[in-house]
């Protein structure tokens, strides 16, 4: 009778290992995608396309549904994924964004490290434009006119904290050139600013630029990926054009609320590692000109240390006030 | 494709019934959203979006399109006779529209928006369709500095928007000035007076301040006195409620001065319709006959704002139809949407989708008499929206003021700020405090300050890079002319009364 | 019963305050930036140009004092005044609590009721049916939502 006893122990012990994977996680009610613009932004576009294809691929049995928690700068969307601690139907489409505007903003209540992440999804590239006529053929000649006068060149983009200003930074460091940086708010008006030759350069995404480039009014000088881009062929990369700077990628992925459990997490990368190898997916992200970027949730944990790290000391460079 | 062939192309697509549908549909959505303060045309056509996946690009296009300019016939229906703007742009309109509506003239006040937005809005389109590249090509010689003057412009308007006290207009633009400087700065990422809240990092909302400042202040001033009369007497007979052959008479400038001022402003990428509005009202000030009587409930100021505001779409629709440039959020989301449905906008597009560019403009003109014959039967519908007793109609206001500023992003604190707003725009009134130019320093604040640091930067700290532009001294030379009225208004009076005294 | 002009003193005062203010906190940030002006370039002007012009109104309000009787300010007119505002704070304040239906049903009873003096009934039905109404409208039909509250609408 003990032995039957202790053998029925022995045996329950060697099973509980195994009992985690018994007890997988499933949601039971529509899921919720929070995004941090309006409808129509970048993050809201991307969250949209996202429980489309889901749907339209059958990854799960329960709706996504995307919720717009705009405003603060961004600040709005992740206070809230904090709030929502513990709810493992929640889940959040972060930006690179999400990582660099605590560092500069007294504000921020929180960062991504209170967030759980899940996974990263698409890395977008750049190009770096003149305006057709201008006089620079290739990257280098632009560096070099910047070189002889420093400060004089100009370059349209967002604001200090955004890609195009990290690319200048980085660039202007290695190269020991010098030109300034004009922000706008809108892509309408960066693009007006160089098209009127009221700036030299810009940095912008190849799919904002394909049309300016194919109706000749922009000339490419070099591409700004990790992989060359297939709309590019005989454009130079960064480094073959003879800047060798890090690569510092505009970033979009996932992240959940803290305190979820470990099984619902392994289910979300479950679920969008299927869904990047879908077609749907492949083809969303050649239509948008988007590199895949895929990484799950331990290498997305040591990427955000690196990238806020990095830009931690370019914006202390770029001369912006550093909080964190 | 010449013009007149693409025209009569652009016609036999616009009519096919499906797409009159589309049209239709288009219009009054945007009818309804224009009407619904806060819920903006930009946040429908989005929400719309995974709809027209299924949809022809030319149907889906002509239908967001109706949305788009029609939700600005609809902005001016609840400025007129609440004193709340539908949206940005209808704030000028409240200025004498509500006024109008006060002396029992809401019928034509309304009347009036739909005819000066018809007329506009169809001048729009005509010049989109005739001018377009080539207006395209100097809009893109517009920069910084050329936009400093017209916001220096702009705000030189405060000096013919100020009534009795120049001073008290100044201090009031001067508040505005600094409400819009709440938030973070664009060049360096600072963040300005949040006193810590993350809530105002993006700035505060236009909208939760033109609810709070005119329609909440008003209210508030209203309910001072227990036993008023009906506030706004109600119109009564087919006369009364559509404008009469004076009123139009005296709109004709105005008709003119909307159309053209709209669209010129709308076609620079950033400058919006708020600030053609308020420049257009300025101008028909300035060249009136009778100029202290706008304020008070004049026609042409409610026709020129609202034909400016309804041709800056068209205005608007140029650079992102001929060059894939978006010039405000509103286009920015269609651009998005043609993106979306595999066209590529940008220099070519036109050439390469010659139906769909006739098409829509086509479909413009067809939208902007539908309009017109869906806005003018229902002005006897909205006018009875004033025979509600005073004690239901508040409330009410208030709701909508509530709802207004909740549905902009889904905020409390929003809320909050507008209970602040219309406590502000309620001692204003008191203290004998215009509100045009609060709004009108919140509106170009901004944009000025932007302007000014952008055109610096590209000059290298040269001031002279602002007057030595041609387009950008003018518009400068003008700003200080109107500035200097005052002083010549005064000069002249004193020596007026020097030469009469004299004999 | 005080006149405007002493109105205009007061609040000339107070955005004599704001500018004092806007100048402070505009002397903490840049004044120029690398690249051009910083972000306490143009509040530090607009704030001097708040406080001058702030001092001209309260100076022109004090000399015509005695001869300007103005217009005169009712108090209780705007005591009511500030009761509908207090009234509607604090519905913004119930609105989380509440939802926006429950708050909007008693504000628009106490507006009608308490301020107009309207029967107790005709008060509460009119607020039943106002918010009844935005309900309808607003989050049915044009699918904008609304604060909710314990009650689940």
């Amino acid at each position: 009778m003990t032995r039957t006893l202790v053998a029925a122990l022995l045996g329950a012990a060697l099973l509980t290992p195994a009992a985690p994977v018994l007890a997988q996680f499933k949601p039971t009610k529509p899921i919720e995608i929070i995004v941090h613009t309006g409808p129509g932004g970048g993050a809201d576009v991307l969250a949209r396309f996202i429980a489309q294809a889901v749907e339209k691929e059958k990854l799960a049995s329960v709706r996504m549904q995307v919720n717009n928690k705009s405003g603060g700068g961004g600040l709005t969307a992740m206070n809230y994924v904090v709030e929502k601690k513990g709810d493992a139907h929640a889940i959040a489409i972060f930006t690179g964004n999400w990582l660099t505007n605590p560092l500069t903003q007294a504000e921020a209540k929180v960062t991504i490290k209170d967030m759980t992440p899940v996974v990263r999804l698409v890395l977008e590239p750049a190009v770096v434009v003149v305006k057709a006529d201008a006089p620079y053929k290739t990257l280098r000649d632009f560096i070099d006119a910047a070189k002889k006068q420093p400060g004089q060149l100009k370059q349209s983009g967002g604001s200090i904290t955004s890609r195009d200003n990290v690319i200048r930074q980085l660039m202007m460091k290695q190269t020991g050139a010098n030109w300034a940086f004009i922000s706008f708010p809108g892509g309408g008006e960066r693009i007006a600013a160089l098209l009127g030759g009221h700036v030299n350069m810009m940095v912008i995404e190849p799919q904002e630029a394909g049309e300016h480039i194919r109706a000749g009014n922009m000339r490419v000088l070099a591409q700004i990926a990790e992989k060359p881009l297939a709309a590019f062929p005989k454009v130079p990369t960064l480094k073959e054009a003879g800047v060798d700077i890090p690569y510092v990628p505009q970033v979009r992925g996932v992240v959940a609320p803290p305190g979820i459990p470990q099984d619902a997490v392994a289910y979300y990368e479950d679920l969008f590692a299927r869904l990047s190898k879908t077609a749907t997916w492949r083809k969303y992200l050649e239509d948008q000109q988007f590199e895949d970027g895929f990484q799950r949730s331990a290498e997305l944990s040591q990427f955000f240390d690196q990238f806020t790290n990095r830009m931690r000391e370019i914006l202390k460079d770029a001369g912006a006030k550093v909080v964190r | 494709m010449d013009v007149l062939s693409g025209l009569i192309h652009g016609f036999s697509v616009a009519v096919a019934p499906a797409n009159l549908m589309w049209c239709f549909v288009g219009c009054f959505l945007g009818t309804v959203v224009g009407i619904m303060p806060g819920l903006g045309p930009a946040a429908t056509i989005a929400m719309l979006l995974p709809l027209t996946f299924k949809m022809d690009p030319t149907s889906a296009i002509i239908m967001l399109a109706g949305i788009y300019y029609g939700a600005k016939y609809g902005g001016s229906t609840t400025s007129i006779l609440l004193n709340v703007p539908g949206e940005s742009a209808s704030v000028v309109t409240c200025l004498d529209g509500y006024q109008m509506a006060r002396k029992g003239r809401a019928g034509a006040a309304l009347g009036i928006a739909a005819i000066a937005s018809f007329i506009a809005g169809t001048v729009g389109v005509i010049a989109l369709m005739l001018i377009s590249p080539p207006l395209a090509k100097v809009a893109l010689s517009f920069s910084s500095p050329e936009y400093f003057a017209l916001m220096a412009l702009g705000l030189a308007m405060v000096v013919l928007l100020a009534g009795k006290s120049l001073v008290k207009a100044l201090l009031a633009m001067l508040v505005g000035l600094w409400i819009a400087s709440i938030g973070t700065d664009l060049f360096t990422a600072t963040s300005r007076f949040t006193f810590g809240h993350s809530e105002l990092l993006d700035g505060v909302d236009f909208v939760i301040v033109a609810i709070g400042v005119f329609a909440v202040g008003e209210v508030l001033g209203n309910m001072e006195q227990r036993e008023a009369p009906q506030v706004l007497p109600v119109p009564k007979g087919l006369r009364n409620l559509l404008p009469t052959v004076e009123e139009l008479k005296a709109c004709r400038f105005a008709f003119l001065n909307g159309s053209i001022v709209g669209f010129l402003i709308g076609v620079l990428p950033g400058a919006g319709s708020t600030i053609a509005s308020f420049i257009s009202y300025g101008i028909e000030k300035a060249v009136s006959k009778h100029p202290e009587k706008f304020g008070t409930g004049v026609p042409e100021g409610v026709a020129a704002p609202e034909g400016a505001n309804n041709s800056e779409t068209g205005g608007a629709l140029v650079p992102m139809l001929t060059l894939g440039i978006p010039g405000s959020s509103t286009t920015a989301i269609l651009l998005a949407a043609l993106i979306l449905w595999g066209l590529k906008p940008g220099p070519l597009m036109i050439q390469d989708n010659p139906n769909l560019f006739w098409g829509l403009v086509a479909s413009m003109y067809v939208g902007n008499v539908m309009l017109l014959v869906l806005n003018i039967p229902l002005i006897p519908l909205f006018a009875q929206i004033l025979r509600l007793p005073v004690e239901l109609l508040y409330p009410i206001i208030f709701g909508i003021s509530m709802v207004g500023v909740y549905s902009v992003s889904g905020s409390l604190f929003d809320v909050w700020m507008l209970s602040a707003f219309g406590l502000l725009g309620y001692l204003m009134r008191k203290l004998d405090y215009p509100s045009a130019p609060l709004i009108l320093g919140l509106v170009l604040g901004d944009s000025m300050e932007r302007a000014l640091r952008q055109s610096l930067m590209m000059s290298q700290g040269e001031l002279g890079i602002l007057v030595s532009r041609p387009i950008s001294a003018v518009m400068l030379g003008l700003a200080v002319l109107i500035l200097l009225l005052p002083l010549f208004r005064r000069a002249n009076a004193w020596r007026v009364r020097a030469l009469e005294e004299n004999g | 019963m005080k006149s405007v002009a002493n109105g205009d003193v007061v609040s000339g005062g107070v955005l004599a305050g704001l500018g004092v203010f806007v100048v402070l906190q505009a002397s903490r940030w840049d004044y120029l930036a690398p690249d051009g002006p910083g972000p306490g370039f143009f509040p530090l002007w607009y704030g001097l140009v708040l406080i001058a012009l702030s001092l001209v109104l309260m100076i022109g309000a004090l000399r015509r004092r005695p001869a300007d009787s103005g217009h005169a300010v009712h108090w209780n007119e705007v005591r009511r005044a500030l009761l509908a505002w207090a009234a509607l704070t604090v519905a913004i304040g119930f609105l989380n609590v509440l939802g926006f239906v429950v708050s909007f049903a008693l504000l628009t009873f106490f507006i009608v009721s308490i301020m107009y003096r309207r029967p107790l009934g005709f008060g509460l039905a009119a607020g039943l049916a106002s918010a009844a109404a935005f309900y309808l409208v607003f989050p049915l039909a044009l699918n904008v939502a609304l604060p909710t509250g314990l009650f689940g609408f």
